[in-house]
């Protein structure tokens, strides 16, 4: 028998948490009586929703298992395969198959080819991709799935999912366990049973693991990655599915978004909860979150200043769990995977020159001073000004992102967490007076905040660091900003003032902010140059290296979350400003920070100007309804105003699998050799010419056989032709491939 | 004369007679409601009736024609009001990723309205031109629309949105002289503060609530009718459980004042549960629970009709003997998407404020209405939509009567609407006051789901609505001091 040996800490950190709990619970204790029948009730609810999470849970466990990439967009799938479920069996108009035979179109065709599509399409190209880049695709497909879905089945009409055997079901008591629910449990536990012993009982389970761990290795021992990977992804796409349509008819009607926020949030905690691999801990994970919901609800209440609490437990959850996953361990010992080559940084006075052109360009844009002859888009009017002001304060938000994510590899998915922030110190401080001469106090006491995350997820990093800060952002949006004390229901910002002059109107606004912009990235290519910024890249590049050469990373890191929520606070008062209140029920939703997240990932977050890049949205909204306007070219207008508008984020951040350093990283790299100064970018372009003729070789012997021509590539990249290669070349069957 | 000339005249008038019927005014009559339109409402179309050369009716040679109000040169009076268009500006929210076409029916309503007028001869002498813009439940596209209708627009009819969080644009827009007059705004659903006390707003389904309004307490005028009339129908002494949406603030801040005033009606609320329409069936079982532990029978939802659908579904599966409770719904259970439900809506009473869209028949506003949407059961944002329109159309008919087609102004307008002390939708909807945002229309229906079908229960004429002062009753109350149970 083992024995559980706990370190004091550990004991001391246990009875601190029940003491907590304890205190919770007696601070804010309903009142209800508690009975057999209340407590019967409670946990008959808690299992029957926890079931649901840990059926779309352990979807994710084995996709994250089986293929290292912990996949955002598995809700999406489930989204998408319920709906195509819906088309097949309950839509009146359709086919109206019987639902068993419907399940297994869905489940074993249709979303297996979705799973194999989006690895060989996808998923494959991200293999040795950077995990930010990773994460960012699967956001991005969720997002695109979620689209794809309310575009294709729209709100015109409803659509319902009946339960399995409705009606029936069995008596515990005064209580009844509908036979779906009963089935929903079931499966969930039979499918963690199954798949535990496919992955740890079966060769290909063994094989599906062992790719994850070393492909190459696995693939020198005969396994078939391809495959495997295929097949997981497969696997993956169907769980999905099966979890889709056993929850959707506990959603009525159907919703793309009730739908994937029920799979996401609570099944990533119950993920988190099983430690991403283990998953008889993920089923029971989910069922805690059920139990816990339900009998919170019970027996707790918490009053009218804690709105969301009920959607809470789930976020609070994850934040606990994540912190108390093992610690990652430094990578030591082997090579990077994130090495970047020695990078040419932007000089001051391209960075001076560069937000000048901004401001007079923005400048001359809006006042319409600019004509570009086949276009003259004249001047702004209060509208364009209008999307201008968001997109540029969009854009500041993202500009908190560079320093943090860009440079020191912090992944962050709390931006609006920060900026929210941000606005509440401003209203205590400047109350409603929109007074900007308290912007660097807001910014100062912001960098608290940013301490204190990185206390937090300073022990953490790549998966685990997103799922904290995405807990992070959960549990600010749900519980401290919609607080009453934070933003009062009905507030109202005055005018912005700057040393006395108010900034009265939407033209001198948007170019206070592009002012303010320009200084942001300004700085920002400043600070990139800097000691500083040199440390936070070292860090993103090995932190175990940065430590060894004397750099001080808890330090390091505490000082760019402080930064980077400075940056964001600060932008919060321009994004309050802009909306003149803040509605803390809507503006913290999870879905906007993703949004931002992932569009300065497609942008490149490592550059300054990629904040630019979240102008994307309200400019191409912007710009199709001016020329809807005009009565011209309706498909460019479907184009800008429709299409690219809804599925643009979605797809940019797709776009990251052939991308992955960003669209203004190859716009940049693009645009350098016109330049007459950068004669470094020519001979640069050069160089990759030149090493496009000769062949890629990094898969010899894995996906590139061993054919004369590869192996003399290979001869001259390791600058050995001359002593191996035979004088006359390789000699084939057929012929001789000369030297 | 010859007797067949004589008769050939007569079948002509008659013919003419019947067209303008047909065509041109109103029957205010229709409806049995306490209160009708207030302002008058001068035949501005038809103009192959009023033709100059068509001789005086023989049977009444003393009366003399009534002057055609059309016949001045028009002029460009307004933003969005020139020689020969009126300009308006439906916003909704509609088309977003998330939820796409949500207030769809709005942009349905509206424009059928504008075909309908344009059809009947226009409005103001001028034909009705409509645009749409999408405020896609976002506050910014919400401010765009205000914007949008400043520069382009006399006014915004049927605004059904959720964000109108900014209301400055709306308010302080300048008018063709420069003035900053504001933009009439004939709005059907306003959820935030500032959109309900918006100086130039005007709600056809009322806000009920008082404005200005910043913090603490509120006074309140909400509607009893319905329970009062459900107590008195089952002979119960109504006692259950009220369905808080509780997705929002704004949100649990509306079942307040309704809570408030059923308690003083006699209502006994055991329980008021937060709800959402993101909520699981699952975890609508404590609720169940809740009915058993209590032996209540009394449900009133102040949601939406999935959560309603989803506490009767698990109500059922639960075995709960549905036709135990009373379940009371409000307008947003007359839905298509609800009687899909099947057997467990049955017995549901829905309660309105306007009459049915099956009782086309009795009122011929609504029996436009629904010639004009095509469709046998529209939304019900079609009908604030088109509630609005017609809404309009009266203003701007005061107008014309009382100075003509070259006095509509922004200014104007704003006046005639404020002077609209009691407007019914020409005998289809309880009237409504709009002097005071915390007034709301006293008259009610109610139908009740029989065989998948909304059967009018009460007052059981069709084409008749309950009005009466009793119907409704005035509350103070905090919103920010109320938490709903969870």
């Amino acid at each position: 028998m083992t024995r559980v040996q706990l370190r004091p800490s550990q004991i001391a950190a246990l009875v601190g948490g029940v003491a907590f709990l304890g205190v919770l619970v007696w601070l804010n204790w309903a009142g209800n009586a508690v009975t057999r029948d209340g407590f019967l009730v409670a946990t008959i609810a808690g299992l029957s929703v926890g079931s649901l999470y840990a059926i779309s849970a352990t979807g994710m466990v084995v996709v994250y298992t089986t293929t290292g990439t912990f996949n955002f967009a598995h809700g999406g799938i489930g989204v998408f395969s319920a709906f195509f479920y819906w088309e097949l069996v309950e839509n009146a108009d359709g086919l109206e198959l019987p639902n068993w035979i419907g399940l297994l179109v869905v489940v074993l065709l249709i979303a297996p080819l979705i799973g194999i599509v989006l690895d060989v399409v996808l998923m494959r190209s991200l293999r040795n991709a950077p995990m930010v880049v990773q994460l960012m695709v699967t956001v991005g497909l969720m997002v695109f799935l979620l689209t794809l879905t309310g575009q294709l089945w729209q709100g015109d009409r409803p659509r319902t999912i009946q339960p399995f055997w409705r009606g029936s079901g069995f008596d515990i008591g005064d209580f009844r366990v509908t036979w779906h629910r009963f089935m929903v449990i079931a499966v969930a536990a039979l499918i963690a049973a199954l798949l535990r012993v496919l992955l740890f009982r079966t060769r290909i389970g063994v094989a599906m693991r062992a790719v994850v761990d070393n492909r190459e290795l696995t693939a020198l021992n005969g396994a078939r990655p391809g495959l495997l990977s295929s097949f997981a992804w497969a696997l993956g796409a169907s769980l999905a599915a099966i979890a889709g349509i056993l929850i959707a008819p506990e959603l009525n009607p159907l919703d793309p978004g009730n739908l994937n926020n029920l799979m996401l949030i609570a099944a990533i905690t119950a993920a988190a909860i099983g430690q991403l691999k283990n998953l008889p801990m993920t089923v029971l994970g989910g069922l805690l979150i059920g139990l816990l919901s339900q009998h919170q609800a019970r027996w707790l209440s918490f009053g009218s200043d804690w709105p969301f609490v009920r959607d809470a437990a789930a976020p609070v959850l994850l934040f606990i769990v994540v912190l108390a996953l093992p610690q990652s361990r430094l990578a030591v010992g082997r090579v990077s995977s994130n090495l970047r080559p020695i990078e040419r940084t932007t000089t001051w006075w391209e960075g001076a020159i560069g937000a000048v052109a901004l401001i007079l360009f923005g400048r001359w844009f809006a006042r319409g001073s600019l004509n570009f002859g086949v276009w003259d888009p004249g001047e702004w009017d209060q509208i364009a000004l209008n999307n201008g002001i968001a997109a540029l304060v969009l854009a500041m938000i993202g500009l908190s992102l560079i320093p943090l994510t860009g440079w020191a590899g912090q992944i962050n998915f709390a931006p609006l967490a920060f900026a929210g922030f941000g606005a509440f110190i401003f209203l205590k401080l400047a109350g409603e007076s929109g007074n900007l001469l308290w912007l660097p106090v807001v910014g100062l006491l912001c960098a608290p905040l940013g301490a204190l995350v990185a206390l937090f997820a300073a022990r953490l990093s790549g998966l685990y660091l997103a799922l904290l800060s995405l807990a992070f952002a959960l549990v600010m949006g749900k519980l401290v900003l919609p607080h009453p004390k934070i933003f009062p229901t009905i507030h109202r910002f005055e005018d912005p003032t700057l040393f006395g002059w108010a900034i009265d109107n939407r033209y001198d606004y948007f170019v206070t902010l592009l002012v303010f912009l320009g200084f942001g990235i300004f700085a920002l290519v400043l600070l990139r140059r800097s000691r500083y910024g040199r440390r936070w890249i070292a860090m993103q590049d090995s932190e175990a290296a940065a430590a060894t050469v004397g750099i001080n990373t808890m330090l390091t890191k505490v000082v760019v979350y402080a930064f980077s929520a400075t940056l964001a606070g600060m932008a919060g008062v321009f994004w309050a400003l802009s909306k003149g209140s803040v509605d803390s029920g809507r503006d913290f939703e999870v879905l906007a920070n993703f949004e931002i997240v992932l569009l300065m990932a497609a942008a490149g977050v490592a550059l300054p100007s990629a904040a630019l890049f979240l102008a994307f949205i309200p400019l191409t909204q912007a710009l199709g309804g001016r020329l809807d306007d005009g009565g011209s070219v309706p498909w460019l207008v479907w184009l800008l105003d429709d299409f690219l508008a809804k599925f643009g984020p979605g797809l940019l951040a797709i776009g990251m699998v052939v991308n992955q350093r960003g669209a203004i990283f190859e716009m940049g790299r693009g645009f350098a050799p016109i330049l007459p100064w950068r004669r470094d970018a020519r001979e640069e372009m050069a160089q990759e010419r030149a090493a496009k003729t000769t062949a890629e070789i990094g898969g010899l012997g894995l996906d590139l056989p061993f054919t004369n021509e590869t192996v003399l590539t290979l001869d001259t990249e390791l600058g050995i032709i001359d002593e191996v290669t035979p004088s006359g070349g390789y000699t084939h069957g057929v012929g001789t491939v000369p030297r | 004369m010859s007797k067949k000339l004589v008769t050939r005249w007569l079948a002509a008038l008659l013919t003419l007679a019947v067209l303008a019927s047909a065509c041109g005014g109103r029957d205010d009559s229709a409806a049995d409601t306490a209160t009708t339109t207030t302002t008058a409402a001068p035949d501005t179309g038809d103009d192959d009736v009023d033709q100059p050369d068509e001789p005086d009716e023989p049977d009444q040679p003393d009366e003399p024609d009534e002057p055609d109000p059309c016949d001045v040169t028009l002029e460009a009076t307004e933003i969005g009001v020139s020689e020969d268009e009126i300009t308006v500006i439906i916003m909704a929210d509609s088309d977003n990723a998330l939820a796409p076409g949500l207030f769809e029916g709005a942009r349905v309503g509206a424009f059928a309205w504008a075909d309908d007028v344009n059809r009947r001869g226009g409005l103001g002498c001028r034909t009705v031109n409509i645009e749409f813009w999408d405020s896609m439940l976002n506050p910014t596209e919400t401010e765009n629309g205000f914007l949008k209708a400043c520069s382009d627009a006399l006014a915004l009819v049927g605004t059904t949105v959720l964000f109108g969080t900014s209301t400055d644009d709306l308010e302080s827009c300048a008018d063709i002289n420069g003035d900053p007059t504001g933009v009439p705004d004939l709005a059907y659903i306003t959820t935030e503060v500032p959109h309900q006390c918006s100086s130039v707003s005007f709600h056809i389904s009322r806000p009920g609530a008082s404005c200005p309004y910043e913090s603490g307490e509120r006074d309140y005028t909400a509607a009893i009718g319905p329970v009062t009339w459900l107590a008195e129908h089952t002979g119960e002494d109504l006692h259950g459980l009220y369905l808080v949406p509780s997705d929002l603030p704004s949100t649990t801040a509306s079942a307040v004042p309704q809570i408030a005033a059923h308690e003083q009606a006699g209502v006994i609320y055991e329980k008021a549960f937060g709800v959402s329409g993101a909520l699981p069936q699952a975890s609508f079982t404590p609720f169940v629970q809740a009915i058993r532990e209590n032996e209540s029978n009394f449900v009133y939802n102040g949601s939406n009709d999935a959560t309603m659908a989803k506490l009767l579904n698990e109500a059922n599966d639960q075995g709960l003997d549905l036709s135990s409770v009373n379940w009371l719904c409000t307008l947003s259970c007359y839905t298509p998407a609800f009687l899909e439900n099947g057997d467990v809506v049955e017995g549901v009473y829905v309660w309105m404020f306007f009459l049915p869209f099956e009782e086309a028949d009795t009122n011929e506003e609504l029996s436009n209405f629904m010639t004009a949407v095509d469709d046998d059961f529209p939304e019900a944002w079609a009908a604030g939509a088109w509630a609005d329109g017609v809404l309009l159309e009266a203003a701007v008919n005061g107008i014309v009567a009382a100075d003509g087609p070259n006095a509509i102004t922004r200014a104007r307008l704003l006046e005639e609407l404020a002077g609209i002390s009691s407007f019914d939708v020409n005998g289809w909807w309880g009237a409504a006051d709009f002097a005071s945002t915390n007034s709301i229309s006293d008259c009610f229906m109610v139908t009740q789901i029989q065989d998948g079908e909304y059967v009018r229960i009460h007052p059981e004429e069709r084409g008749t609505l309950d009005c009466g002062e009793d119907n409704v009753l005035g509350v103070t109350a905090d919103p920010s001091q109320f938490t709903p149970d969870s």
